[in-house]
């Protein structure tokens, strides 16, 4: 009868020191991750099919005409102050202080609302000029598409956080949810965020 | 879960962000040739991009595995993604406007 025996000495780069968590992190942070990555690549795709059809076409209106790149500035500006005021309520949240996390979810909310405020304005403005999903007054059809498509894809996105940031508020009133749920609220809008760089820079500025 | 960030880190990362936008906003005001314009949005678009996912999102203070799992995916996705696409775009045009 034979008996297997492990090698005595085993090589450094056949051994497994990952442990049972090699990403460090809890499952529902780990989802989470690989969710917004899923989710980039969705935008990944507009942009590219965007850059697409702008490389393909000859002529592209002029964006300074279009929009009002001051007032998109500001959206910017919203949006940023917002992200600031979620990682302050993560550090909140991590510190044990959920009172003042509460706080910072509430403002973080509100500079949502006022994006998606801002972002209706932005879109009433442009249909009441003629724009629409297959045409619009300065000539390239698939301009207003792709800005219909992707601001609206990213509103959609802002509206749902919106919605988790006032659960997840109420939650923190109730004493129902707890610093490693603002943490994965948190990762969700600074991706929001994220998005936006990408957006204004290759849709409202090159 | 990692120790919690300063606040002033979130308030400098934020005013980083802030300082990107205007200069990105004033290359549409400030004259300069449209490839110095275009490398600058493209320069600022990836500084904030990194500043959001390491400081916002905490990226730095998580393992390789999961920065490498995370950003190497995105990245070379839309890298692939966007390579593949580019000379395409660059045909049609070329076929269209001769």
């Amino acid at each position: 009868m034979t008996t297997l025996h492990a090698p005595e000495h085993s090589s450094p780069d056949a051994s497994w020191e990952g442990g049972v968590s090699p990403f460090g992190v809890s499952w529902q942070k780990l989802m989470m991750w690989f969710f917004l990555v899923t989710d980039a690549l969705l935008f990944a795709g507009f942009l590219a099919s965007y850059g697409f059809v702008r490389l393909a076409s000859p002529a592209w209106p002029d964006r300074s005409h279009v929009f009002s790149l001051p007032f998109i500035g500001f959206m910017t500006f919203v949006l940023i102050t917002s992200s600031a005021t979620m990682a302050s309520a993560v550090g909140a949240a991590q510190r044990g202080n959920l009172a003042l996390a509460r706080k910072f979810v509430w403002l973080t909310a509100l500079g949502g609302l006022v994006f998606l405020g801002c972002q209706a304005r932005e879109w009433t403005g442009l249909i009441r000029e003629g724009a629409r999903l297959t045409s619009n007054p300065w000539g390239v059809s698939g301009f207003s598409a792709f800005f219909f498509m992707i601001t609206g894809f990213h509103g959609t996105h802002v509206l749902i956080g919106v919605t988790i940031l006032s659960i997840l508020a109420a939650r923190l009133g109730r004493g129902r949810s707890s610093a490693a749920g603002v943490e994965l609220v948190g990762l969700y809008w600074h991706f929001v965020d994220l998005v936006w760089v990408f957006i204004f820079t290759c849709f409202y500025l090159i | 879960m990692h120790n919690p960030m300063r606040y002033r880190s979130y308030w400098i990362s934020w005013s980083a962000l802030l300082a990107l936008t205007v200069v990105m906003l004033a290359t549409e005001t400030v004259p300069m040739y449209h490839t110095i314009a275009l490398a600058l949005l493209l320069v600022a678009m990836v500084v904030k991009a990194t500043v959001i996912t390491a400081w916002f999102m905490h990226l730095r203070f998580e393992r390789a595995a999961l920065v490498v799992s995370v950003v190497g995916a995105t990245v070379l996705t839309a890298v692939v993604l966007f390579g593949l696409i580019v000379p395409d775009g660059m045909a049609v045009l070329r076929h269209t406007t001769q």
